[in-house]
């Protein structure tokens, strides 16, 4: 019922298949291999100050082109058919695959993409006009039918899209011309237009779409686009290669290698030793691995921290109980140590946060948010100010939910228990099992007994609204059923002008700040590493969209 | 005459029993089904968490997902249908990867059957050398081979796996960390790392007991017999050492490379091999059902059908076992 987030447990493969083997086989060899490598996990690494973390969005460009370069995504993609393509491995693959009418760029702004143009004469009306003289990679041209096609399947029920949320008030999407595509809505939406810019808006064949039905995105089947690369083939379970598109009608953002191979190690520590090794090239982390040391002391490639729309938070899920009252929420967020949690937990590498919406999401009206950024509580430690919240406050146990298997969840359970018990708090951590974290998220049944959990969010465009609308009524992450903002949202999604929108956002972000029904711990970055061999990769969060791997080459 | 009748009655013998152990196999694999079957079905957490992510879907979305994958079917009727495609060779379709079970395990199989060939390769060639030699050199040889063999049966696959990585991979360089390889050649050296990790324990194990049963042989009153009339000590060990220990040791050889199917889920693991062990356990925690079911049956399968293979070579070492 609103902005699609995601969150790492989720990570349909990644996150379990690695904690499993983590958990049952590793925990022992881990220590191991830490101690006979030489990287040292504890004292030398030196935890940095949060907020002076200094967070990229280019890297060098690359300077000559590689035959092929090595990859690795921390799971095996699910398939790479745009509409069911929500997480990291897959958008990884094809966000140089695919291009959307709309493109987010590495610095969070929205740009031109298939579309050249992106016109709204009527508050319901979209007209896109549609780039002349691209070609799929098969030569034929790209016309308004394959643009509204592919738009079209994210109506299909039957379809499964996973971005169903952006196209809720589309009512139509029709070719009105060869290069024309025109989208109505029911009702104005902010967010539909920006959402063009992710693979919400990502354009295949129709020709081929028709061909391939039910096994689009499949290893056989695989998709045909416009992109840089070309999709060249995956071998189940063991690599996915794209290759140069020669014929791209984009000279600024042409690939400058001749092929990717990406591999699927989950294990972490496997992963590490393959990039430390050189085996393989380089890999995106969404949480940092344990050897993050390790790879930041590598003497073979380099740890780049990119700035991101991803956060870590405590879930609100109950309305009952101490928990249930603003007060302890906002005691306990006062009293919480997030620097403590970034040196601690992340390594160094994930700031405080305050928002939902932190600075990356301000892609328009930025003073603004700003302004309103500012005034938002720090979360900096009040032990005082927290404890005089608490004097009338409900007593009790609070339950909250951490993921089995996770250094990061339990980590940070300790910590807010501990916390917690300074404040006089009675918190209890209750330990899920990763297989079945999930159900956590649309099963009111799973998340019976637990006042709070832990997870990893993100929106997808750069909207602060974006992040926000979680929180309309009825909506299926609105865990606690949180209504003082349904209003707002609806009327900020039904605002065109940037500046009224701006305002209603910030009023939004207000009461969910004071009500702290989410409360956010830390920015994550994007965690990038790449051997000496190669430079060029996009640092930033909007790799899952933008074609990242355009300027990745030899030094 | 009498010879020929005896061949003949071996012969329709041996097919009874090849007869009556493949429709056991029949009643096990149906069994195996159910069980998986019905205990996926129990276990908290269904495969919705993964068809939706965090997705927020309307209700008509959900409904629509859920009578896609037919989620809302009685376990016996899903199990039925399941069933009847199974027979006509169709294992269905994996809920996660959108593509057929059989596509997804024949990609898997090679790896995971090297995997498993390589190391009861060297568990066979490693044990049984080491155990004969160390039962008939005796001495300092003897105690070198079993402390060795108890260091390794001591310690669990994924340790030695670790520390060949180590070693050999990132230390000396000479293999590389992860992958299968390709062709011959390569899939040899890549698996070389994973293949002892899996065999070290079992091969260790399997050097105990020919070690005595070797000793247990020698120490025989035929075998003495044999010394006292001057028969040649190298034909003695052929003809009535080795040859009656083979049967003791092909028993433990038969299920420890079963058992191989079941360590590779481990190794598959630690070295990101493409194998059929992976899929398993990432098929187990996404409620994949028909690629969990699919793989249950390739292991019992297997497990059955090595085990009938051990059945045969005791016939073959020996025809009054197989009765």
């Amino acid at each position: 019922m609103n902005t699609i987030a995601r969150d790492e447990h989720r990570g349909p493969a990644g996150a379990p298949r690695r904690r499993l083997v983590r958990a049952t086989a590793l925990a022992l060899a881990l220590g191991l291999a830490v101690s006979a490598c030489g990287g040292s996990s504890g004292s030398g690494n030196e935890p940095k100050a949060g907020a002076q973390l200094d967070l990229k969005t280019a890297t060098p460009k690359g300077t000559k082109p590689l035959d092929s370069i090595t990859w690795n995504l921390p799971y095996e993609p699910q398939g790479i058919d745009p509409i069911t393509s929500f997480n990291y491995a897959e958008n990884t693959v094809l966000a140089n695959l695919c291009e959307s009418l709309q493109r987010l760029t590495p610095d969070f702004e929205i740009e031109p993409g298939l579309a050249s143009k992106a016109e709204n004469p009527t508050p319901t009306t979209w007209v896109y006009t549609i780039r002349d003289k691209v070609t799929f990679w098969d030569g034929t041209p790209l016309t308004a039918e394959d643009v509204a096609a592919s738009l079209k399947r994210h109506l299909d029920p039957a379809q499964g899209t996973w971005w169903g949320d952006y196209f809720r008030h589309v009512k139509t999407v029709e070719a009105t011309g060869p290069l024309q595509v025109t989208v109505t809505l029911k009702q104005p939406d902010a967010l539909f237009n920006q959402a063009m810019a992710t693979a919400a808006g990502a354009v295949t064949q129709k020709a081929h779409t028709t061909r391939a039905g039910k096994d689009i995105g499949t290893p056989e089947q695989g998709v045909i686009c416009t992109g840089p690369f070309k999709f060249d083939k995956w071998r189940s379970g063991d690599s996915l290669t794209i290759v140069r598109n020669e014929h791209y009608w984009n000279p600024s953002l042409a690939a400058l290698s001749k092929s990717i191979t990406f591999r699927f190690i989950a294990d972490e520590t496997t992963a590490v030793n393959a990039l430390r090794s050189g085996e393989i090239d380089g890999q995106y982390f969404y949480l940092p691995p344990a050897a993050l040391g390790q790879l930041q002391q590598s003497p073979t490639g380099k740890v780049t921290l990119g700035r991101s729309l991803a956060y870590w938070a405590l879930l609100g899920a109950t309305k009952e109980g101490p928990y249930g009252d603003p007060k302890v929420r906002s005691a306990l967020s006062m009293a919480l140590d997030r620097a403590a949690l970034g040196s601690a937990v992340f390594q160094g590498a994930a700031a405080p946060e305050r928002a939902m919406a932190g600075p990356a999401y301000w892609g328009y009206e930025k003073d603004t948010f700003k302004a309103a950024y500012d005034k938002l509580p720090t979360g900096r430690t009040d032990l005082e100010q927290a404890e005089k919240l608490l004097a009338d406050a409900p007593k009790g146990t609070i339950t909250i939910g951490v993921q089995g298997s996770s250094a990061v969840h339990e980590q940070t359970g300790n910590l807010i228990k501990a916390t917690g018990e300074k404040l006089g708090l009675k918190i209890d951590i209750r330990v899920v099992p990763v297989e079945q974290y999930g159900n956590l998220y649309n099963d009111p049944k799973a998340r019976e007994g637990i006042d709070a959990f832990l997870s990893t969010w993100y929106g997808n465009v750069p909207d602060p609204l974006d992040a926000y609308t979680v929180f309309l009524a009825g909506g299926n992450n609105n865990f606690s059923g949180f209504g003082a903002v349904d209003a707002d949202i609806k009327r900020a999604r039904a605002a065109s002008d940037p500046a009224e929108r701006a305002r209603i956002v910030t009023g939004i972000q207000q009461k969910v700040a004071e009500d702290v029904t989410w409360m956010p711990l830390n920015n994550l970055p994007v965690i990038l590493y790449m051997n000496d061999r190669i430079t060029g990769a996009v640092p930033s969060f909007p790799y899952l969209y933008y074609p990242w791997a355009s300027g990745l080459g030899g030094k | 005459m009498k010879t020929a009748g005896l061949k003949a009655s071996l012969t329709s013998g041996t097919a009874r029993f090849l007869a009556g152990r493949m429709l056991g196999l029949a009643v096990v694999l149906l069994v195996a089904s159910f069980l998986v079957y019905g205990l996926l079905y129990l276990v908290p957490g269904g495969p919705m968490a993964f068809l939706l992510g965090n997705r927020t879907g309307t209700p008509e979305q959900i409904a629509a997902i859920r009578s896609q994958y037919r989620l809302d079917d009685p376990f016996l009727v899903r199990y039925a249908g399941w069933l009847g495609d199974a027979l006509t060779g169709d294992l269905g379709r994996s809920l996660v990867y959108r593509q057929d079970v059989t596509d997804l395990l024949a990609a898997r199989a090679t790896t995971t059957l090297f995997l498993v060939v390589y190391s009861a390769t060297l568990i066979i060639v490693g044990g049984l050398v080491a155990g004969t030699v160390g039962a008939l050199r005796g001495g300092r040889t003897d105690t070198l081979i079993s402390g060795v063999s108890s260091l390794l049966l001591a310690t669990p696959p994924f340790v030695i796996g670790v520390i060949l990585v180590i070693v050999f991979a990132r230390g000396l360089g000479w293999f590389p960390v992860f992958g299968a390889g390709d062709g011959l050649g390569d899939r040899l050296h890549h698996l070389t790392l994973p293949a002892v990790t899996l065999a070290a324990g079992s091969a260790a194990y399997l050097a105990r007991i020919t070690r005595a049963c070797v000793q247990d042989e020698l120490g025989r009153e035929h075998v003495e017999t044999a010394h006292s009339r001057g028969l040649s000590p190298a034909r003695i060990i052929r003809r009535h050492v080795l040859r009656n220990a083979a049967v003791p040791v092909t028993t433990v050889v038969g299920l420890t490379v079963a058992g191989l199917l079941a360590g590779a889920v481990v190794v598959e693991n630690v070295f990101a091999l493409d194998g059929i062990g992976s899929l398993f356990v990432r098929a187990i925690m996404q409620r994949d059902f028909a690629v969990v079911q699919a793989v249950v049956l390739v292991l019992v399968a297997s497990f059955v059908l090595i085990n009938l293979i051990v059945d045969l070579l005791y016939h073959a070492l020996d025809p009054r076992m197989a009765r």
